[in-house]
């Protein structure tokens, strides 16, 4: 169910120009943002709103900008990939998921959302650029924020694949609960058809596009595993032959 | 004041809960549905005076919701209130048989917008 080398287009419904998201599609993802920073800035300035509410609207105005940012830098990033080198460095999964879960945690608060790290032991190293990983994690994790809703838990989980050679760091939400029967079906039609990765709905996939890219330079590959409950986003890379130090 | 019920069926929490403030501050009784099963199960609950949708929803989009709306003779007399992105993509003409009666641009409205639609509409 990964994409692999080649495939990240298929992982977005927007148009391209010269082999990369136009501009007019990323104009597009960033309207949702945009719109909603713009509406509560105009909720700011009724006079008759409490100091306590206005606190937390300057607050969502603030995290909103965050998230409309990173996806600026993201793009920005992807567009400059071929151009640039990203040395890749034995990395502790479960170092860089806790930085994560640090980062994203007032994002998650202020949804009345918890990010939480699943790992039971230290997970081997793996081989990674950092910065490309935190942002595929970020992505994903900013992606479940969306869609839990029964929970409002996020879990990143750690896990070894393939006897050890591959690390998959992925990210579960939690969405409404599928009735069973419906969700045997759809489990029966996916074993005998493979379902390639996808975008949701209401997303155009320009954030799992770019992440399929920066997995696809750390000789990785990102994929989805349905549940009955909700998602798991994940990213598959190479474990480092290095022992861990930490 | 009004005390008409208006349903909010919209995926973004924080906008959701703008719509709700401006509403409630107006009289309207509110309800927030984040993704149009939710939407389902309240509307079946109870019926309310008009409904404001987002299109792109989570799980389905808002054109799934409509038709479904349409099928059945209480809920297909809703009035629908469109507040979208992708406005300009849309055309009030070509939605009108699914209960839509007014489109809004999220990215142009202001918050009296949403006042002044349903005024028109209920």
């Amino acid at each position: 169910m990964g994409a692999t080398k080649g495939e990240h287009e298929r992982l977005f419904d927007g148009s391209f120009i010269d082999g990369l998201p136009s501009l007019a599609a990323a104009a597009h993802e960033l309207k949702s943002p945009l719109s909603l920073v713009r509406q509560l800035s105009l909720v700011l300035e009724d006079e008759n709103i409490s100091i306590e509410e206005q606190k937390r609207i300057l607050r969502q105005i603030s995290l909103t900008s965050e998230r409309a940012l990173r996806l600026t830098s993201d793009l920005t990033k992807s567009v400059r990939l071929a151009d640039s080198l990203f040395a890749l460095e034995p990395i502790n999964p479960k170092q860089l998921c806790e930085d994560v879960v640090s980062e994203m945690t007032p994002l998650f608060s202020a949804n009345d959302c918890k990010l939480k790290l699943a790992s039971r032991k230290m997970p081997a190293l793996l081989v990674a650029n950092r910065d490309l990983l935190r942002r595929i994690i970020i992505n994903f994790s900013d992606n479940a924020l969306h869609y839990t809703e029964d929970t409002n838990i996020v879990e990143i989980k750690i896990g070894m694949l393939d006897a050890g050679s591959t690390i998959r760091l992925g990210v579960r939400d939690y969405g409404p609960a599928m009735p069973i029967d419906v969700f045997k079906k759809l489990q029966d039609r996916l074993s005998t058809a493979p379902m390639p990765i996808h975008a949701r709905p209401q997303s155009s996939g320009l954030g799992l596009y770019i992440s399929s890219q920066f997995a696809d330079i750390m000789n990785g590959k990102i994929g989805m595993t349905r549940h009955r409950d909700g998602a798991t986003f994940y990213v598959d890379l190479q474990a480092s032959r290095q022992l861990s130090l930490l | 004041m009004n005390d008409a019920s208006v349903l909010i069926i919209e995926d973004d929490k924080w906008l959701a809960e703008n719509y709700v403030r401006v509403l409630t501050k107006a009289g309207y009784k509110t309800t927030i549905a984040l993704h149009a099963i939710s939407a389902i199960q309240l509307i079946d609950k109870d019926l309310p005076d008009a409904i404001i949708l987002d299109i792109l929803l989570t799980g389905s989009t808002a054109f799934a919701l409509l038709h479904e709306l349409q099928s059945y003779g209480d809920t297909g007399d809703i009035p629908v209130i469109l507040c979208t992105s992708l406005a300009s993509d849309l055309s009030l003409s070509k939605l009108s048989d699914y209960g839509v009666k007014r489109i809004l641009d999220k990215t142009t409205m202001i918050p009296s917008d949403l006042l002044t639609s349903l005024k028109a509409v209920l």
